[in-house]
This record gives structure tokens, C-alpha cells and sequence, in this order.
């Protein structure tokens, strides 16, 4: 139910126009000088800003980008391993529980290793993704991730969109000690790298934080800080 | 904070620029005179009514209506807290805006050339000139700066900045502001297009019903200043009434200045009064224009609004009079530098009318038609016409415009009592209650 208007009959003074035209006038006049005399505050996060002074609300948008909320899914990353390899495993997981069938796999094993798969192929269609991030849900080995806070960037080809395991594979790397290629070893990573990775590797959490929009690099709120940072350089 | 500091360095230096810009044309006037005298023979004024021409109508009036088409965009965004056009940047500066001023013109210029096959051809051509020129010609009587003798050489030229003293100032005023109908008329019925056609049907019906009440509102100033000249009426409100209160229109005439104000809003087509041009119905009596055509009737809406700011601000705003401070400046400037800011003063009170004139459409929405021609011919007439009678009885009772003024300020007060008192208390607890309804 919308709210209940309060629309009494104007009275006289009301009626007479000029009076409530020239308060009208006057609140404008306010509001423009306020926005003359004093320039807008460029906080990216606009609900943050000192609105007592200018009431400046624009964003100059590819400039100035607004903090997405914790938790935004963004572009997907694949999360590689300290070691720059991705952490998939090539268990098709995500892309059986893709429902715009948009990821494709090509999984392949390493020659002297018979447990461990890797994925040769990793392609995702970002036109064909509808977002709804259970990819991630679904994947057993925190490989694919949505903490990028990115938008899929325009493009004048299809083809652009199409990201292969190349373009997906970065960020920050991430070491869990359950990994099974930590726990047990695997041939494709040499002793002392293996060691190193092990000393970094941290316990999983079974219960979802808000780890996922803050890994470095990638956090939201390092982005507006940047961001807050660019606007003091530029002395605005 | 650096921006606090240049606007103010702005609202400073502007009319600084003014006076110094008013003082090169006195020259440049006095100039002209000179050579038309000297070289060409021709008869007194008739050079610096060229000089005028060129200075004032072409350079103060195209200037301002072009800046004020970007100035519209710039403050109506300020007014609702956006930034405005600043996407075109010279070195990384927006420059407020105004290298839009190029690109508007170059896109206008550019553009193809599409008309109606079923136009009527002449009339179609000469519409936007039609609409175009009356505009410019109403500010031929404007004085934007008092006379002067000015010393050119060895000779001696009394200048004014105004381009035609005629007898008939007003009249010519009123004559030549109907002119302009003709324009959107024409246009209207010249593309052959139903919306146009509707356009320019209510810009005809609309603003000949408002002149006439343009027309009554000022007969009080006429009938108050004795004069049809624009000049003598911006000289009679020098006037000092009971030794202090210098005769300005507003004081003498607040209901006329309201009625001509709301008149020359719905003569100029400007929101409220903007519905020949509605854009969410009908877009208007220019529908059918291409480019530049387009663009000469967009600018004359601009230069309608200078020019009836100039002629607001020259009857009922003391026009180039400074009004304060007047009397020392008068002592301590030698004279040209006291015409020079003089006109700086006018030029300064019509950038501020046209200021007013863009804010007000940005705090109305617009009238519905019927609203208009009740607004013209059940208010504002009558409005004007006990206007003239009561300021007719006044000055027959006391021809030294005393009683007159009494009346005028007794207007003004009782004006800012209505507007100052709320007569309606605020309930701000309303709507808590309303959201706790509608989330159950």
C-alpha cells in the first residue's frame, strides 16, 4: 500500500500561487548556492559522504566506481595455487552445476601422476553466465571464485568474452592444508616448493565468511580505499 | 574548499568584467560616432547606433543567449545536487561547461538537412528568421548604460549605450514581442505535421491571450514615469522619494512587475508555460526542423529570456541605476568610469533575472492549457486592471509618487507576510506509520 497522502483542498494562501512559488524559488536558490560554492565530495562510496555542504550525489562513473557489497559476484576467477597452477581439479562439478551450461572442461592427467587431474581446457562464456554463482557452490576444492568485483568488460567481439584458462587464471594464490597435492605430495611440484606451500596453507572454513569479497588484491573495500586514495592525489 | 574560493573570486570579478567590458564599448561607441561623423559625414548617432547594434545586440545579447543554453544544463544540475555537462575537457578542465557551446553549434550546423516533402516551402524557410529577428529587435530600446560625454580626439560625442531612442519605446516593445507569434504560427502550420500544427496553435492562443495582460501590466510604469522611453523611466527611478527611497519599479508596481514577469514567462514559451513545446506529447511547433533551423528557434527562446530580463530589470529593477552606493560613485568617478558601471550594474541585474527566469523552471512543473488561459484571463487581467486604476487614483491624488509608493511597499510587505507564514502545520510523523501499515 503506497503511503497515505495527506490532500486537503489548498487554502487560500495556497491557492494564491505567487507566495508558495516564491518559497519554491527560494529552496532552489538554496540548494544552488549550496552546489555553487561548494564542490562535490568524490568519495566513491557515496552514502558515506559529508552531505552538509554540497548534496552532490554523482558518481563520475568510469572514473569513480562505487564499493560493490561483500559478496558481489563479479568475473570468475580461477584460483591458482602458490605454485601458479590452477587448484582445479577438473572434477566437472561446476560445470554439471552450471545451469546456463556456460563452462566447458577438458581435464587432463599429469604423466607420473595417476590420482591427480588437471584441466587443459577451462572456458568460461561469460555471455552465457547468468551469475548466479553455483559454480562456486559447487566446487569441492575452492578453485573457481566470483571475488574478482569486476563487471565482464565490453568488447566489440564475441569472441572476447569467451575467457579461457589463461585469462581466469589469476589473483591471489590460496593453500588449504587439506589440499590432497600438499598432504600427500605431487610430482608436479618440486620438494622445497612443496615445503613452502605447506609452511603458507591455512585451515578451510566450513562455514562461508566474508573471506570470499575480501582476498588482497581483489577486496571491494580496497578498491574504494584506492579509489578514496586517486581523489586525495588529485586533490579534489 | 578551492572551489569555495574561486566562486566567490567569481561572484566578484564578473561584475568587475562587466564594468570593464562596459567601459571598452563606450569607447568603441564613441569611436564609431566619431569615424561616422569625421570620415563618413553621417548625421550625430548615427555611428554609435551601428557601434550598438553590433556591440549590444550582437555580442551582449547572442553571448548571453548562447551561454545561458549551456547555463541551463550547468545550473539546473546544480540545482538537483547533479554535476552537469563536463565531459568536453580543454588540458583536463571542464571549463564549467561552456566548450559545449562549440560542440552544440558544430553538431547544429552539421546536421542533415531533412524537411517535410508536403511543407510549404516558403513559409517553412522564413519561420525560424520570423521568430529569430523580433526577439533581437526588442533589445534596440533597451539602455543598457545612461549617456555620457565621451572625448574622443578633440571632439566631444554625448553616447549612450542604446540602440534606438524612439518615442514610441514601449509601444515598439509590445509591437515587436507580437511579432514573434508569427513565428511559432507559421512554423506550426509550415511543416504540415499534426503535432506541429497543435504546437503552434497553443503558442498563438496562449501568448497573444498573455500580451495583453504584458501590455496592462506596464501602463502603470508608463502612467508613473510619465514616458514611453525606456531611458526616461530608468532616469525617473533615480528619483529619491521622501529623501531616501529611490522611486525603483518594484516599490512603485509590485503587482505589475509580478503579472509582466509571469506575462513575458508565458510570452518567452519557458516552463511553465511551456506547452506549445511539450516534449512528452506533442515535442512541439519546431518538430519538423532540421539542424540550424532547429537551433534558431531554441536560441530565440534564449534570447527572448535576456531581452525580457533586460527590459524587467530596466522598469522595475532601476535598470543601470546601482541604487546603492549611487550618490558617492556619482561624486568620486569621473563620469565615463560612472557609466561604465552603470551598465556593468544592468548587465549584472539582467544575469541575475536570467537566473531567475531558468530557476523558476526548475520549481514548477507545468500548467495544464485550461490552467493557463484561466491564470491569463481570470487572474492576471483583472490583476492588472485594478493595478492601473488603483495606481491611475494614486497618482491623481499625489502626483509626487509618494502614495503611490505607500501603496507599492504596502503590497510588498503584505507579499512577504503571505510568504512567511506557514499556514499549514508540517506532520512529519505521517509516514512511519504509513510504512508500519503498508509492511503488514
Amino acid at each position: 500500500m503506497p503511503y497515505q497522502l495527506q490532500d486537503a483542498a489548498p487554502d487560500l494562501r495556497e491557492s494564491m500561487y505567487f507566495p508558495e512559488i516564491i518559497r519554491g524559488v527560494g529552496l532552489i536558490m538554496k540548494q544552488f548556492l549550496r552546489n555553487f560554492f561548494f564542490g562535490r565530495e568524490s568519495n566513491p562510496d557515496v552514502l558515506a559522504r559529508d552531505r552538509s555542504l554540497s548534496q552532490n550525489a554523482t558518481l563520475q562513473y568510469p572514473e569513480e566506481r562505487v564499493p560493490y557489497p561483500p559478496g558481489y559476484r563479479g568475473l570468475h576467477r580461477l584460483v591458482p595455487r602458490d605454485d601458479g597452477k590452477p587448484r582445479c581439479v577438473a572434477c566437472y562439478m561446476c560445470a554439471t552445476a552450471c545451469p546456463a551450461q556456460c563452462i566447458y572442461i577438458e581435464a587432463g592427467e599429469l604423466p607420473d601422476d595417476p590420482i591427480e587431474k588437471y584441466p587443459t581446457k577451462f572456458v568460461i562464456d561469460e555471455l552465457r553466465c547468468v551469475v548466479c554463482g553455483f559454480c562456486v557452490e559447487a566446487c569441492p576444492k575452492d578453485a573457481i571464485r566470483m571475488d574478482s568485483g569486476e563487471h565482464a568488460p565490453p568488447s566489440y567481439e564475441r569472441s572476447a568474452q569467451i575467457w579461457d584458462e589463461k585469462r581466469l587464471l589469476r589473483g591471489p594464490p590460496v593453500s588449504y592444508l587439506y589440499d590432497p597435492w600438499l598432504r600427500r605430495g605431487a610430482s608436479s611440484i618440486p620438494p622445497e616448493k612443496l615445503e613452502e606451500m605447506r609452511a603458507r596453507a591455512r585451515p578451510f572454513h566450513t562455514v562461508a565468511t566474508d573471506e570470499y569479497a575480501q582476498t588482497p588484491g581483489f577486496s571491494v573495500r580496497a578498491l574504494a580505499a584506492e579509489a578514496r586514495e586517486r581523489a586525495a592525489r588529485e586533490g579534489k | 574548499m578551492r572551489r569555495f574560493l574561486g566562486m566567490v573570486l567569481f561572484a566578484i570579478l564578473g561584475p568587475g568584467v562587466l564594468v570593464l567590458l562596459a567601459r571598452a564599448f563606450y569607447y568603441l561607441v564613441a569611436v564609431a560616432e566619431h569615424v561616422a561623423i569625421g570620415l563618413l559625414g553621417a548625421p550625430a548617432t548615427y555611428g554609435a547606433a551601428v557601434a550598438n547594434v553590433v556591440l549590444l545586440m550582437l555580442v551582449v545579447v547572442m553571448t548571453t543567449a548562447a551561454a545561458l543554453s549551456v547555463a541551463e544544463r550547468k545550473w539546473s544540475a546544480l540545482i538537483q545536487n547533479r554535476i552537469g555537462p563536463n565531459r568536453i575537457r580543454v588540458f583536463g578542465n571542464p571549463l564549467g561547461g561552456m566548450p559545449f557551446l562549440l560542440a552544440d553549434a558544430l553538431k547544429m550546423l552539421t546536421k542533415e538537412n531533412i524537411e517535410p516533402s508536403q511543407r510549404s516551402k516558403l513559409l517553412f524557410e522564413i519561420a525560424p528568421m520570423i521568430s529569430f529577428a523580433p526577439a533581437f529587435a526588442l533589445f534596440a530600446v533597451v539602455p543598457v548604460g545612461p549617456e555620457v560625454n565621451y572625448r574622443v580626439g578633440d571632439a566631444v560625442h554625448r553616447v549612450a549605450l542604446q540602440v534606438a531612442s524612439i518615442d514610441a519605446g514601449l509601444l515598439f516593445v509590445f509591437g515587436a514581442a507580437s511579432l514573434a507569434v508569427y513565428g511559432t504560427a507559421l512554423a506550426g502550420w509550415a511543416s504540415n505535421s499534426k503535432l506541429a500544427m497543435l504546437g503552434g496553435v497553443r503558442a498563438s492562443s496562449q501568448m497573444i491571450g498573455y500580451e495583453v495582460s504584458l501590455g496592462l501590466s506596464l501602463v502603470g510604469s508608463m502612467m508613473a514615469y510619465q514616458s514611453l522611453r525606456l531611458e526616461q523611466m530608468v532616469q525617473a527611478q533615480g528619483q529619491l522619494l521622501w529623501g531616501f527611497l529611490p522611486a525603483l519599479g518594484i516599490l512603485l508596481q509590485p503587482l505589475g512587475a509580478l503579472v509582466f514577469f509571469t506575462s513575458a514567462f508565458a510570452e518567452v514559451k519557458r516552463a511553465p508555460f511551456d506547452l506549445p513545446e511539450g516534449e512528452s506529447e506533442i515535442v512541439g511547433y519546431f518538430v519538423e526542423y532540421p539542424g540550424m533551423k532547429f537551433g534558431m528557434m531554441f536560441l530565440a527562446e534564449f534570447v527572448e529570456v535576456v531581452v525580457l530580463s533586460a527590459i524587467t530589470a530596466a522598469i522595475f529593477f532601476g535598470g543601470w541605476h546601482p541604487v546603492i552606493f549611487e550618490a558617492w560613485l556619482r561624486a568620486n568617478l569621473e563620469p565615463a568610469w560612472f557609466a561604465a558601471v552603470c551598465a556593468g550594474v544592468f548587465l549584472t541585474k539582467v544575469a541575475i533575472l536570467c537566473w531567475v527566469q531558468l530557476a523558476i523552471r526548475f520549481t514548477l512543473p507545468r500548467f495544464r492549457f485550461d490552467q493557463i488561459q484561466t491564470l491569463c484571463w481570470k487572474v492576471l487581467l483583472p490583476t492588472t486592471l485594478a493595478n492601473v486604476f488603483v495606481t491611475g487614483a494614486a497618482i491623481l491624488v499625489d502626483p509626487s509618487l509618494e502614495l503611490l509608493a505607500a501603496i507599492g511597499l504596502l503590497e510588498l510587505v503584505a507579499m512577504v507576510a503571505i510568504t512567511v507564514a506557514a499556514s499549514r502545520p508540517r506532520e512529519p510523523a505521517a509516514h512511519p506509520v504509513a510504512h508500519a501499515v503498508a509492511h503488514h
